[in-house]
């Protein structure tokens, strides 16, 4: 093989979209990996400022009222309200491609009962603007934290209920692909 | 505020648009510099202020740029904030100008746009959307511009025609504007409804298609620019705020709200006097928004008011209201270069208003709003800017 060839096969080679198994995108800042490390005990863990009281999310380094430095993870209320719903048709990352070439794949903004504004998977498609929903955290196949949204109805007491959620969307194992390299 | 007198913006330069591109950041940001020079009939060390918005520079910084295309200045600027780079450069060289800190500014957006480099952009946009908005979908700004779409369409009963008003018409604009990538394509009512599902509401004209540009203008004393014989732009007013309206859970509305009837009390000119308008059209959706908090309409009455509201360049449509809107086609018919896209509403108003615009020039025009937005930080849009613009006379 030559040099032009090789290249070219190294080129394909990196291509997500020919790999055998795609991932949720595990890139997160040193912030975003605190919050997946705070969220593997509990339902859901966001940042409470020890001055103000104020809580917050996307965490950060200081706390967005006040400016104070003491930011602790604590257990937060899961309930909050659907402020808005979408069916994603394209995405950029190649285990999302692969999701929804089955089925759209739904997400939704939630205002958390708790203050803070999320992004969240969303999981079931009976929503409309205005229900009330739960929140809660799970590891995703990345092994990074995400927030999932779940009607007001559903049972996500025991660590058990909610990782078999997250199992019934796939979101706890990588795509694969479909006809082998 | 003090105001703008004895400042001029001019010698627009759009170029290069292209949806992939072997050239980095440096060559459309150095390109756009050479076709100025040559435009304002200027040497290269009359330039002594630099201001450069981009991407995808990388470890480059507008410092670096100024040894590799040869500059020497005594002002030197990056403003990174993408959909409100060019007013930000336009308001802060103004000012620079006015001080008497610099004779000539180059004011510069550009992009380039390789294999792939869209997705690590989205990826790495800012650390609360690497942590809270990537990893849902990792759709890019589609992510949160579908739900502020479906929430802006759920709350004032919009409806995908009347995203489509804005759409078409510009895709008219654009089919007389030579610079638009989409420009040889028409539009039609029953493309724009069955494309593709994106992301929600949002089917493929409502998003724009990322690409490579670069565009600019050059802001120097309005004397300098008699000087050179070069038609001219002056500043009536301009104001900028980010990060308003905080606490709305979901954006419907933007920082113009915060400044905009001073911008109108100042310039002395109202939104029924512009002879066109040009917002920051990343989605339909936020053209509205600016439409709304700009004061052409009430919240909620954009669908109303694009519905009875021409928007073509030549007022060649069917609404009795006429106001020109997006002349070139905007990003969603000419492409979103990156940074550039900060700059395309003001290099557009500058060709307008100064007689420079071939098939597209809107008649007569003499006053020109034009609007930005940008930075999706997370949720929404961070940034605001508007700057009333009119021709100076020869």
């Amino acid at each position: 093989m030559n040099i032009k060839d090789k290249m070219r096969a190294r080129l394909k080679l990196s291509r997500p979209s020919l790999r055998a198994e795609a991932r949720p995108p595990g890139q997160r800042s040193v912030c975003g990996s605190q919050f997946s490390a705070a969220n593997l005990p509990g339902a859901l863990q966001l940042q409470h400022c020890t001055d103000c009281g104020h809580i917050q999310y996307p965490p950060a380094e200081l706390c967005g009222a006040c400016l104070g430095h003491t930011l602790i993870y604590r257990n937060t209320a899961c309930e909050g309200t659907l402020l808005a719903q979408s069916q994603l048709h394209h995405s950029l990352w190649e285990y999302f491609k692969r999701r929804i070439s089955e089925a759209p794949w739904p997400v939704a903004t939630v205002r958390l009962n708790a203050g803070p504004v999320v992004i969240a998977h969303l999981v079931g498609r009976d929503f409309n603007a205005g229900d009330a929903v739960q929140v809660f955290s799970h590891s995703d196949a990345s092994r990074s934290v995400v927030l999932l949204a779940v009607s007001a109805s559903a049972n996500i007491e025991t660590p058990q209920l909610r990782q078999d959620i997250v199992a019934a969307i796939g979101l706890d194992q990588p795509a694969e692909r479909q006809h082998g390299i | 505020m003090k105001d703008y007198s004895g400042v001029v913006l001019t010698a627009p330069i759009s170029l290069g648009y292209a949806r992939q591109s072997p050239h980095g950041a440096a060559w459309f940001v150095g390109s756009v510099l050479r076709e100025m020079i040559r435009a304002a009939g200027i040497n290269k060390v009359d330039i002594d202020g630099f201001s450069v918005s981009s991407f995808s520079l990388g470890v480059d910084s507008a410092v670096a740029l100024t040894q590799h295309f040869g500059l020497c200045v005594r002002w030197l600027e990056q403003a990174n904030v993408g959909g409100v780079s060019g007013i930000l450069a336009m308001r802060r060289a103004a000012r620079a100008v006015q001080c008497g800190e610099a004779e000539i500014v180059a004011c510069i957006g550009g992009d380039g746009a390789a294999h792939r480099s869209f997705e690590h952009t989205a990826a790495h946009f800012s650390n609360w959307s690497t942590d809270a908005a990537f990893p849902y979908g990792a759709a890019g700004p589609n992510g949160p511009f579908s739900l502020i779409t479906a929430h802006y369409m759920e709350r004032y009963q919009a409806q995908r025609e009347d995203f489509a008003r804005i759409c078409l018409d510009q895709r008219y604009n654009a089919n007389h504007f030579p610079g638009a990538l989409l420009g040889h394509k028409k539009l039609s009512l029953s493309d724009y409804l069955n494309a593709r599902p994106i992301a929600g509401p949002l089917h493929l004209f409502d998003c724009v298609m990322p690409c490579a540009g670069g565009e600019g203008f050059l802001v120097m004393s309005e004397e300098r620019a008699r000087q050179l014989k070069l038609p001219a732009v002056k500043i009536l007013a301009a104001d900028e705020c980010h990060n308003a309206h905080a606490d709305d859970p979901i954006q419907d509305r933007g920082g113009w709200t915060r400044y905009i009837h001073d911008l109108y009390n100042s310039a002395a000119v109202g939104p029924e006097e512009v002879d066109f308008l040009q917002t920051y059209d990343d989605y339909p959706v936020i053209s509205m928004l600016q439409m709304e908090d700009l004061g052409f309409c009430s919240k909620g009455n954009a669908p109303e008011f694009v519905g009875r509201t021409d928007m073509r360049f030549d007022q060649s449509g069917p609404g009795m209201h006429k106001l020109p809107h997006n002349t070139s086609g905007g990003q969603l018919s000419c492409g979103q270069a990156g940074a550039a896209a900060g700059f395309l509403g003001v290099t557009e108003s500058l060709r307008q208003l100064t007689g420079q615009s071939q098939k597209n020039q809107v008649p007569n025009a003499r006053v020109g709003l034009v609007s930005g937005y940008g930075m999706v930080n997370y949720d929404r849009g961070v940034c605001t800017a508007a700057a009333m613009l009119q021709g100076v006379d020869r």
